[in-house]
């Protein structure tokens, strides 16, 4: 891989939350642009805790992220918004006592000159959005709250989308759903780092999956090379279906 | 919550700060009283000649007369209880904003309000005044309008110097919310001490005009009452003006749902909870001034007096809800103003705390405040 097809790096990350406690002890990460990277691991593996410290919400201790070559560790979040990341949490991601188009406008809150247009763009991706822009994000189901918080982080046209178990929740045909808008997103020309607990339908989607364990990436390779892989398979896949 | 040990520790020295500074405040006071007594003494030779249209001094609290020959004693207070209710929603809204952005139940927001009314009387008054730890006395005397407006001002830019040099840098330390509280009712005891030293515990007249009353059928209104009012209800429609209509307005109500979330989206909450703090500070300054109006004067502890009535407004209309101040104030207004038709004005408290936790059972939320959702 070329040095310049790179956009995202995360060289041995160490952070945390309580000081003198690491939750990720060496995360590494090399994402190249166009990717729709995924990353699997246990509950409390940290994974979160990687997309928070990528995103500038966890303080991180030792190591270094860049973006296109340049150095992004440690940056506050509204800077991150503004070089081109994107982070949808895992919970509360939603504004709730906003309506939709207000949540939509609060994504769009550094470039509001091109707020009208980038909602028509987000509104070809998810219509039930615009017909209902004025309801309150508080009312909606888990399902569209995903779509709204998705829809808001799409909002500044970000390089680099985080997306923090973005099917959670959801019923199966909701799931599928959300894969796919995943990819769709994905092919418009958005990197697309997503953490899931559905380690099966998300490495079939990905390009390449990551398998964190305990603070640290234990190892990389292709979604369907992961897929296969014994190991992976016992710890994460289960052997229902395999 | 987690409570850290050593931010309890900080806590804890802050207050102890504060405490000795109020104690030395409250020391000095007592060597300066010599100096400043000379100007006192004058200062009340002056106002017994207007002292007759003055309520007595311990009804003061009671914000207008309530026996008049002719009026309904019920329907007066019902009015009394809107005017009282909007003065107090305007001294409260800020309260109420501080809480939703950054979750802080500031204690010291009573002194904006004495602030703002004494800084007013300081600009305005007639009488000599000096500034604290300077024994000279001058009379500034500016019109009230303008010297209203400059306290408003200079209380905005005290909002302002506060979250920057205190309340941002102890959030930004992660210091917990308990122990915030803790540094707010310190530095609530500093400012009151401060201001009394300042001004000393007499009752001070912004205005010396008498206010002509107007009969609108059963009820009296004051002039400066009328005028208070239409300024209360411009104010609270500037602010659901700004918190629904302007783009920093719906970031203020994002950064109150959700502060990582609107960071994450680009926000600056910093400079959200720094214009918030400085919009809070102005709005108490103004709800202090008209209250002062309104009450025919004010003194170092108005705002002290109520902060209690503050917080049973903003918890009554839902903590943290942009319009739950308003409600809660005009509620709380009304059921204490109607009550002293049958009741004792000293027993207000007790009937502001009754309709708070009577409502809290029912609406636990408030009544504006929406339940959270599960899951
Ligand atoms: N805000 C926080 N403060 C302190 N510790 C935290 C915080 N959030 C997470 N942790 C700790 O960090 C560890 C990793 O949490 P993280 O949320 O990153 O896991 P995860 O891999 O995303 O798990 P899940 O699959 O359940 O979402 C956990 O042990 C958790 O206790
Ligand atoms: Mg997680």
């Amino acid at each position: 891989m070329t040095k310049d097809d790179v956009i995202l790096r995360a060289d041995n990350l160490i952070a945390g939350y309580l000081p003198g406690v690491n939750i990720l002890n060496g995360c590494s990460m090399e994402v190249k642009k166009g990717e729709l990277i995924g990353i699997i691991g246990p509950n409390g593996a940290g994974k979160s805790t990687f997309l928070k410290s990528l995103f500038g919400l966890v303080n991180i201790r030792e190591g270094e992220v860049t973006l296109n070559g340049a150095n992004i560790t440690n940056l506050r979040a509204d800077e991150l918004v503004r070089h081109g990341i994107g982070f949808v949490p895992q919970t509360d991601n939603v504004f709730p006592s906003l309506t939709i188009e207000e949540n939509l406008e609060m994504g769009a809150y550094q470039a509001h000159a091109s707020f009208k247009k980038r909602l028509a763009v987000i509104g070809d991706l998810f219509p039930v959005l615009i017909d209902r822009r004025h309801q309150r994000a508080g009312s909606l189901s888990g399902g569209e709250r995903q779509m709204v918080a998705m829809a808001r982080a799409l909002m500044m046209d970000p390089q680099v989308l985080l997306l923090d178990e973005p099917s959670a929740g959801l019923s199966p045909d909701r799931q599928d759903e959300t894969f796919v808008r995943t990819r769709t997103i994905n092919r418009t020309g958005v990197t697309v780092i997503m953490v899931e607990q559905n380690a099966r339908r998300c490495l079939q989607i990905c390009d390449r999956g990551y398998v964190l364990d305990q603070g640290t990436t234990a190892y990389t390779a292709t979604g369907k090379e992961l897929l296969k892989d014994p190991k992976v398979i016992e710890l994460y896949l289960g052997t229902l279906g395999a | 919550m987690t409570i850290e040990r050593r931010t309890v520790v900080r806590a804890v020295l802050v207050f102890v700060v504060a405490a000795l500074a109020v104690t030395l405040f409250s020391a000095m006071t007592a060597q300066g009283a010599t100096v400043s007594d000379s100007a006192v003494s004058s200062d009340i030779s002056m106002t017994t000649t207007t002292v007759d249209i003055d309520p007595p001094d311990d009804a003061a609290s009671e914000p207008a007369p309530t026996s008049y020959s002719g009026s309904n004693r019920f329907l007066q207070s019902i009015v009394n209880g809107l005017v009282f209710g909007l003065l107090l929603a305007l001294a409260s809204v800020g309260l109420s904003l501080i809480y939703g952005t950054t979750g802080l139940s500031n204690f010291a927001h009573g002194e904006q309000v004495s602030f703002g009314a004494v800084l007013t009387y300081f600009f305005a008054t007639q009488q000599p005044v000096s500034l604290p730890m300077i024994p000279v006395s001058f009379v500034i005397g500016m019109p009230l309008v303008p010297a209203a407006l400059l306290a408003i001002a200079v209380a905005g830019a005290l909002g302002w110097v506060q979250d920057r040099y205190l309340w941002s840098r102890l959030r930004k330390r992660r210091v917990g919310l308990v122990q915030q509280m803790i540094v707010s009712i310190g530095l609530s005891l500093a400012i009151l001490n401060f201001i009394q030293w300042w001004v000393g515990g007499r009752r001070l007249r912004l205005t010396p005009d008498i206010d002509p009353r107007y009969q609108l059928g059963p009820v009296y209104l004051g002039e400066q009452t009328l005028i208070s009012t239409g300024i209360a209800i411009a104010c609270l429609l500037g602010v659901g003006f700004f918190l629904t209509q302007t783009r920093r307005g719906r970031a203020t109500r994002a950064v109150s749902d959700n502060p990582s979330l609107a960071a994450a989206s680009g926000i600056k909450v910093d400079s959200i909870v720094r214009l918030v703090w400085v919009m809070a500070a102005s709005l108490a300054a103004v709800g202090g001034i008209l209250l002062a109006l309104y009450e025919n004067g004010t003194a170092f502890d108005a705002g002290a007096r109520l902060l209690l009535l503050m917080f049973a407004a903003v918890t009554l209309g839902g903590l943290g809800h942009p319009f739950g101040a308003l409600v809660g104030s005009m509620v709380i207004g009304l059921v204490t103003e109607v009550s002293t038709v049958w009741l004792a004005p000293d027993l207000k408290y007790a009937v502001a705390l009754g309709i708070l936790i009577l409502v809290l059972l029912v609406r636990p939320q408030g009544i504006l405040g929406r339940a959270e959702r599960v899951g």
